[in-house]
C-alpha cells in the first residue's frame, strides 16, 4: 500500500514538473491552452476551474483585475430563481464558494437569510407561488409572520405589508473577496494574469479563433473566452459577430451606520419588488439598490480606452438616484436625500431575457462567450466557471444549459441590430422587478 | 436675507485627464464636469441656514462658465437654491478676475452673505474668496467648519493647522467652506422636479461692465504620470507572495 502511494506521488511530481517546464516555455511565447478576455468574476472563475483541471490559462484584463462590474456589485444571493435548474446552479455555487473560502482563507459568503415582502395582492401571490415552488424542490423557504419580520428588521417599515417569505440559506457574496479568491486559487494553479492589456483584435485562421492582438503583442490559444462584460459586444464585433447584449447603468446607495437604526451585519437581505428595491446590511449601514423602469444606456464604444469604472460618479441631481432614494424611503422612512451615504454606480451587461450567454456561436470555432449576467454575475459566477470549463474541456455540461446557451438568439430577426438589441435589453431591465412572477403571471399570460 | 453661492464647475477629479494638443489646458472634450465639491458644501450650508436661522433667505447660485455650464448650476437649483445666474465666459480666467466679476454681481444683488468653497478642486488656487473680500472691503472667514448666527453677525469655527480658531465676523461677509462644514445632500425627487421651473438668468462679464485683465498667464501644463496599480490582498501571506513575485523581497 505504502509503495503504491510513494510511486503515485513520485509519478505525480515528475508530471507536475514536466507540466511546469511546458508552462514556462508557453509563457515566454505568449501561448496557452485558453485565453480569457476580461478579469471580472466570470472570467476569473472560468480561469480557475480550467486551471484546476490542468489547463494553461491566460487572463487578459483591460484595466485591473476586478475593476469593472465586479468591483461595483452588491452580490445579493437569492437562490430561488425562475427554474429549478437555475436554482440548482446557485445552490451548487454556494458549495463551490465554501470550498474557495477554505482554500483562500477568506469569508466570501455571508449567510444572512433573505426575505421578500409584499404589500399588494399580486406580490403576495408571487410569494405564495415562490414558497410552493421552493417546497417542490426541497428548498428551505417559508412564509414569515410580519411580527417576526419586524423583529428581524426593526429598521424597516412593515405596517403596510401583507405577506413575506424567509429563505434562511440565502445571503450575499462579498464581491472583492470572491474575485480575490478566484485570483489566488487560479494563481496557485499557474493562471497567468495580464492587467492593462486590452484586446484590440482577434486572430482567425479560417473560421477558427487562434489568438488575440493587444498593445503588448499577440497572445495565442486555440480557445478564447469573451468574458468582457459590458465590453463583450465590442469584443464580439472584432470578429463581425453580433452579440445581443447591452451596457446599462445601475446605482445603489449605502448608508453610514445610523445611531437610531442600526443594521446588524447578519440582518437579512431583502427584496421589495413593488418598490423595485433590494438590499442588505453593509458595515452597520444599509445597502439599497433599485431596478427602476428607467436606467442609463451606455455606449461603451465612446468611452475612453482607459475608462475606469471604479471612478464613476452619479450627479447629486441624478433622476435615477432620486428615484432610488424615494423608493428606499417608502420602506425605510428614516432614509432620505440628506442621510449620510455613499453612492455606488457602475455598468451592468444585460441581455434581452436577463439570462447570460455561455458557449460558442456558430460563426467561429474556439470562440466562447461568458457574459450578459444582467445584474447576477457575482452569484452566478461559481457555477458558471464550472459550466464553462466543462463546455471547453468536455464539449458538454453536467447542467441543463438550454436557457443560457450563447446561440439562443442566433440569426433571429430583431436581435441583429444594435439599437433594437439595446431597446430589448433596456425593456428587460425595466421589467425585471416590474413584472409579476410565478404562476399568477403564467395564468395571466394564458388569459391574454 | 440674500445668500449668494458662487459655484464652479470642475472636471471630475476621479477621472483620468488628458491635455489639449499644445498642452495649455485640459482637453475638455473628454471630460465629465461636476459641481466643485467644496461649492456643494457651500450650497448645503446655505440651505441649512434657510431651514433654521433664516427661513426667509433667498439663495442665489452663480457660476462663470461656458453656456453648457448651466447643467452644473442646475445641480445647485435641484439641491434647493432659489435661482441661478450664469455669467457666460469661454476659456480660462484667473482668480483676481473671477473675484472682479463676482464683485460686480454682488453690487447688483446686494447679498448679506457670500458662501463659497474654500477652493476649487481643479486648480486648487484658494484665492477667490480672499480677493473678493478685499475688493468688497468685507470681513472674511476662510476654511470654515461651523457657522452660527449671533445678534450682530456670525460666530465661526475655522480649521487651522494648530486647531479650531473661533472668530466673529459682522455681515455682510465672505465665508469659505471647508470639508467638515457639512455633508451635502442629494437632490430629492420633488426638488428635482421643482428645479425645472426655477429661473436661470444669463449674463456676461461685459454686461456686468467687467473686462477681464489677467494677472496670471498660464504657460503650460504637464500631467503627472501616476500609474495606479492597486490590488487588494486578503492575507499577509498573500501580500508576501505578491512582493516576492514582484521581486521586491526575496
Amino acid at each position: 500500500m505504502l509503495s503504491v502511494q510513494q510511486a503515485g506521488k513520485g509519478c505525480g511530481e515528475v508530471l507536475a514538473s514536466a507540466h511546469w517546464v511546458k508552462h514556462l516555455a508557453d509563457m515566454s511565447k505568449n501561448t496557452s491552452d485558453v485565453i480569457i478576455i476580461g478579469g471580472g468574476v466570470a472570467g476569473l472563475s472560468t480561469a480557475m476551474q480550467l486551471a484546476m483541471r490542468g489547463t494553461s490559462v491566460t487572463v487578459l484584463e483591460r484595466e485591473q483585475i476586478g475593476n469593472g462590474s465586479t468591483g461595483r456589485a452588491a452580490g445579493l444571493l437569492g437562490q430561488l430563481r425562475g427554474t429549478t435548474e437555475h436554482t440548482r446552479m446557485l445552490m451548487d455555487g454556494v458549495e463551490i464558494v465554501k470550498e474557495l473560502e477554505a482554500k483562500a482563507g477568506v469569508e466570501i459568503y455571508v449567510q444572512t437569510g433573505s426575505v421578500r415582502v409584499a404589500e399588494t395582492p399580486d406580490r403576495a401571490q408571487e410569494i405564495t407561488d415562490l414558497v410552493e415552488m421552493g417546497h417542490s424542490i426541497n428548498f428551505d423557504i417559508d412564509h414569515i409572520a410580519i411580527d417576526e419580520l419586524t423583529e428581524r428588521m426593526p429598521y424597516m417599515h412593515t405596517d403596510d405589508l401583507t405577506d413575506a417569505c424567509w429563505c434562511p440559506t440565502d445571503g450575499h457574496l462579498q464581491p472583492a473577496e470572491l474575485a480575490a479568491a478566484y485570483h489566488k486559487v487560479g494563481r496557485d494553479h499557474h493562471v497567468r494574469y495580464e492587467n492593462s492589456c486590452p484586446v484590440t483584435g482577434v486572430i482567425l485562421d479560417g473560421n477558427k479563433a487562434v489568438g488575440v492582438q493587444t498593445p503588448r503583442g499577440e497572445f495565442h490559444a486555440p480557445v478564447i473566452v469573451n468574458a468582457a462584460g459590458p465590453w463583450s459586444h465590442l469584443v464580439a464585433s472584432l470578429t463581425d459577430t453580433t452579440l445581443p447584449a447591452a451596457a446599462l447603468g445601475h446605482v445603489y446607495l449605502t448608508t453610514q451606520p445610523h445611531p437610531d437604526h442600526p443594521v446588524d451585519r447578519l440582518s437579512p437581505g431583502f427584496r421589495n419588488r413593488h418598490h423595485r428595491i433590494y438590499g442588505r446590511p453593509e458595515n452597520g449601514g444599509l445597502l439599497v439598490g433599485m431596478y427602476g423602469e428607467d436606467c442609463p444606456v451606455h455606449d461603451m464604444s465612446i468611452l475612453p480606452a482607459d475608462f475606469d469604472m471604479s471612478a464613476m460618479k452619479v450627479r447629486r441631481d441624478d433622476i435615477n438616484l432620486a428615484l432610488l432614494i424615494h423608493a428606499a424611503q417608502q420602506r425605510f422612512p428614516w432614509l432620505n436625500e440628506r442621510t449620510p451615504m455613499h453612492i455606488t454606480t457602475g455598468i451592468m451587461t444585460f441581455t434581452p431575457d436577463g439570462l447570460p450567454f455561455c458557449g460558442q456561436l456558430p460563426d467561429h470555432e474556439g470562440l466562447y462567450y461568458c457574459t450578459g449576467f444582467s445584474g447576477h454575475g457575482i452569484v452566478q459566477s461559481p457555477a458558471i466557471g464550472l459550466i464553462m470549463s466543462e463546455l471547453i474541456l468536455d464539449g458538454k455540461s453536467t447542467y441543463d444549459i438550454d436557457s443560457i446557451e450563447a446561440d439562443r438568439y442566433w440569426d433571429i430577426p430583431g436581435f441583429l441590430d444594435r439599437e433594437e438589441i439595446q431597446q430589448r435589453c433596456y425593456t428587460m431591465q425595466g421589467s425585471y422587478y416590474g413584472r409579476i412572477e410565478g404562476k399568477t403571471a403564467n395564468v395571466k399570460q394564458k388569459d391574454t | 436675507m440674500k445668500i449668494l453661492v458662487p459655484c464652479k464647475r470642475v472636471p471630475d477629479p476621479d477621472q483620468k485627464l488628458r491635455l489639449n494638443a499644445d498642452a495649455t489646458d485640459i482637453d475638455g472634450s473628454a471630460v465629465t464636469y461636476i459641481l466643485n465639491p467644496f461649492d456643494a458644501i457651500a450650497v448645503e450650508e446655505a440651505l441649512r441656514i434657510r431651514e433654521t436661522a433664516h427661513p426667509e433667505a433667498e439663495i442665489i447660485a452663480v457660476s462663470i462658465a461656458p453656456a453648457e455650464g448651466e447643467t452644473d448650476l442646475r445641480t445647485a437649483l435641484a439641491m434647493g437654491a432659489d435661482r441661478a445666474l450664469l455669467i457666460e465666459h469661454e476659456g480660462q480666467i484667473d482668480p483676481w478676475n473671477v473675484a472682479r466679476i463676482l464683485a460686480a454681481v454682488i453690487h447688483q444683488e446686494k447679498p448679506a452673505l457670500i458662501l463659497m468653497g474654500k477652493q476649487a478642486v481643479d486648480d486648487d488656487a484658494n484665492q477667490v474668496g480672499q480677493f473678493l473680500a478685499a475688493q468688497l472691503g468685507w470681513p472674511q472667514a476662510t476654511f470654515v467648519s461651523k457657522i452660527e448666527f449671533t445678534t450682530d453677525g456670525l460666530r465661526i469655527h475655522r480649521e487651522t493647522d494648530i486647531g479650531i480658531e473661533i472668530i466673529h465676523v459682522t455681515l455682510p461677509a465672505v465665508v469659505t467652506a471647508d470639508l467638515r462644514l457639512n455633508e451635502p445632500r442629494y437632490a430629492s425627487l420633488p426638488s428635482i422636479l421643482k428645479a425645472k421651473k426655477k429661473p436661470t438668468e444669463h449674463s456676461t462679464p461685459a454686461k456686468l461692465g467687467i473686462k477681464p485683465e489677467p494677472r496670471i498667464r498660464l504657460l503650460g501644463m504637464e500631467l503627472i504620470d501616476s500609474q495606479r496599480t492597486c490590488e487588494k490582498v486578503t492575507t499577509a501571506t498573500d501580500l508576501l507572495d505578491r512582493l516576492r513575485e514582484s521581486e521586491v523581497i526575496e
